[in-house]
């Protein structure tokens, strides 16, 4: 990924006359964000906070160019709302919908395949670039410009340490959470990739939690491919481990995907890691 | 969603896919059945041969016998709402055959072994056959698997097997559908032995889903029954790191809850109602950082709590993120203290825990 898909100069927001659609519209406005239009299909003719609606994106490209969406669209018409985004090659596409269906997902990871489209989430508190852009749910007045990147597969953690490191005065250049389920669009690693090139961060803050094996790949990342300190902490030290695995799955999951093998693999890519939320805001400081 | 082999069974058989003759029995039946029958307790959990689960049965006279016994015999923690009762199969081989979720790859893949049985779990990884599957793969998929089991006479049939059960797994939502053993008869038919399922509750919405209810329920989670602290936070994962923490701080934390994004009033006092039947506990530490879901509700919920529940152990709150300013106001009409960071709440209750 590259930093210009995080410009978002023209924003819409899909399932803009929900109850969630309307209360995050006002707070991305406020929050500084040019949302340009949003869709509902249907409720064309409608406007959310002066934001004009339309059925489709189509509608909206008409008169608009649109780099980013962020889709509030309910979880049985997520999976129709992103191929819509895809197919009008929007770059960046946020999906804030928690509860898509896994089949569904392996449908849009499929169209996503060699399509122009970045995916973050579903199931995701979306991005803020503090005093730039707020693209989801993320709350605005916790951040702070600077140059620090986040990323977060779990959302409140996300704000939590945002907000920690606010306080301390460490500003963040990117604040992103990936999404907590299964299968999602942008990982950890893609996010690694963004914050080591761009030039503007100068540290790195991963925060994990149990389950798959997606820490591990990024400690690999970070031992061959990230120069920048890097700060780690994987949620679920005490959760009961593998419960919900079933007979193959435990089969298919050879590592070991428990809080604490992943931290060592971080601590051994080279990674500072706590064991705690409080424990990782302590450890960070700015280093600029 | 985990099935019972019974539903699990009921789904493959709908899509095609052969299945031993069978009957169910629930407690105080008198069922009539064909002996030998393999009587197999319905519990949502594996191991259960080895426990005792399955008894054959091969005359009337100790039928009755055996049920009793069965339904009162308790498996890991779980006793039988339901009895399997199926034709004992004449087994020339036992093969393994799963469809499973590859999440990093966003693939379906299927596995297979040579060897099925209980003992499939020995089995080292690199040994099974792995290959993705999808639509337009199930022909290739079948010859492979043919290849793999040895088997080119069963070539057709295997494609045709595997076709069925790609076609159960998209249709039915699966994360996992697993068949240990696919029993090979002495008259050579292909029958699923057992069977494993677990169904995407995300995607109930186009489901007309109708199973024995499990009880599992992944947002409250027990760690340890004789904590001291109690934990309800938002999101899995501020949940889990509320737990750490409180466990860091030199607390046993009795469990997991996570109240999620739509969190009302009456979910929030339910949860309040469990923990107070944990016999130890002191403290209930309350962590929520407000993103989609809105302070000013959780503050109603706590309000609602203390009104409705005698005897609840001392709040440590500590709430941020949307609408704070709301839910401070309204705490604080009822003289209840919001504390500004989750390591004051701590603090606090390390106090109360200690003294």
């Amino acid at each position: 990924m590259k930093s210009t898909l995080f410009s978002a100069q023209n924003v819409i927001v899909q399932g803009i006359t929900g109850g969630h659609g309307r209360f995050q519209t006002k707070a991305m406005l406020a929050a500084g964000t040019n949302v340009v239009a949003g869709t509902t299909p249907g409720k064309a003719g409608q406007v959310v906070e002066d934001v004009p609606v339309y059925d489709s994106i189509a509608d909206i490209q008409k008169e608009h160019t649109v780099d980013t969406t962020v889709i509030f669209v309910p979880a049985p018409f997520a999976k129709s709302a992103i191929f819509e985004a895809i197919t009008a090659h929007i770059p960046l596409i946020v999906c804030i919908t928690e509860g898509v269906p896994i089949h569904d997902m392996i449908q849009i990871k499929k169209r996503l395949a060699g399509s122009g489209s970045s995916l973050i989430g579903p199931n995701s508190p979306g991005v803020i670039i503090p005093g730039v852009n707020k693209l989801g749910i993320i709350p605005a007045n916790m951040s702070l410009p600077g140059r620090t990147a986040i990323v977060s597969r779990s959302g409140t953690l996300t704000y939590e340490t945002m907000a920690g490191l606010s306080a301390k005065g460490i500003g963040q250049r990117y604040v992103i959470g990936t999404g907590g389920d299964r299968i999602r669009g942008t990982g950890f690693i893609d996010c690694l990739e963004l914050f080591e090139n761009d030039p503007e961060v100068d540290q790195i803050v991963l925060i994990g939690e149990i389950g798959g094996t997606d820490e591990q790949l990024a400690a690999d990342y970070i031992a061959t491919s990230v120069t920048k300190p890097v700060f780690a902490y994987v949620a679920g030290h005490h959760a009961p481990v593998g419960v919900q695995l079933g007979h193959a799955g435990a089969i298919l999951g050879s590592a070991d995907e428990s809080a604490a093998s992943k931290t060592e693999a971080l601590a051994k890519a080279g990674a500072h890691v706590a064991t705690s939320i409080t424990g990782l805001i302590e450890l960070i400081v700015d280093n600029k | 969603m985990k099935l019972l082999e019974y539903e699990a069974k009921n789904l493959l058989s709908l899509s095609g896919i052969v299945t031993p003759r069978s009957s169910i029995i629930h407690r105080n039946d008198s069922p009539q059945l064909t002996f030998p029958v393999v009587l197999k307790s319905q519990v949502p959990t594996g191991g259960r041969g080895k426990a005792g689960g399955i008894r054959i049965v091969n005359d009337k006279d100790s039928l009755q016998q055996t049920i009793n016994e069965l339904f009162e015999l308790s498996i890991k923690g779980y006793r039988p709402q339901t009895l399997l009762a199926e034709e004992k199969l004449a087994i020339a081989h036992e093969y393994y055959l799963s469809l499973v979720i590859d999440k990093p790859a966003a693939e379906i893949c299927l596995m297979a072994h040579n060897n099925g049985g209980v003992e499939v779990e020995e089995n080292v990884a690199i040994s099974f056959l792995n290959i993705a599957i999808s639509s337009e793969s199930v022909e290739v998929a079948g010859q492979q698997l043919a290849d793999y089991y040895n088997l080119p006479s069963q070539t057709f049939v295997l494609q045709d097997l595997v076709e069925n059960l790609y076609k159960c797994f998209v249709a039915n939502d699966a994360t996992l559908l697993e068949i240990n053993p696919l029993v090979f008869t002495d008259d050579g038919k292909f029958v699923a032995g057992d069977c494993k399922m677990e169904l995407d509750d995300s995607a109930a919405f186009r489901h007309d889903w109708n199973f024995e209810d499990k009880a599992a329920e992944a947002n409250f989670v027990t760690l340890d029954p004789g904590g001291t602290v109690a934990t309800i936070a938002n999101g899995a994962g501020l949940a889990m790191a509320t737990v750490d923490a409180v466990s860091d701080y030199g607390m046993v934390p009795a469990n997991f809850l996570d109240i999620g994004g739509g969190s009302n009033t009456e979910t929030l006092v339910a949860a309040f109602r469990r923990i107070t039947e944990y016999p130890n506990i002191q403290a209930i530490v309350i962590n929520v950082f407000a993103g989609i879901s809105r302070c000013d509700e959780v503050a109603r919920a706590i309000i609602a709590a203390k009104k409705q529940i005698e005897n609840l152990p001392p709040l440590f709150i500590r709430l941020a993120g949307t609408n704070f300013e709301a839910a401070a106001d309204l705490l604080s009409q009822e003289n209840i203290p919001i504390l500004a960071t989750l390591e004051e709440c701590l603090a606090a209750a390390k106090q109360e825990v200690s003294s």
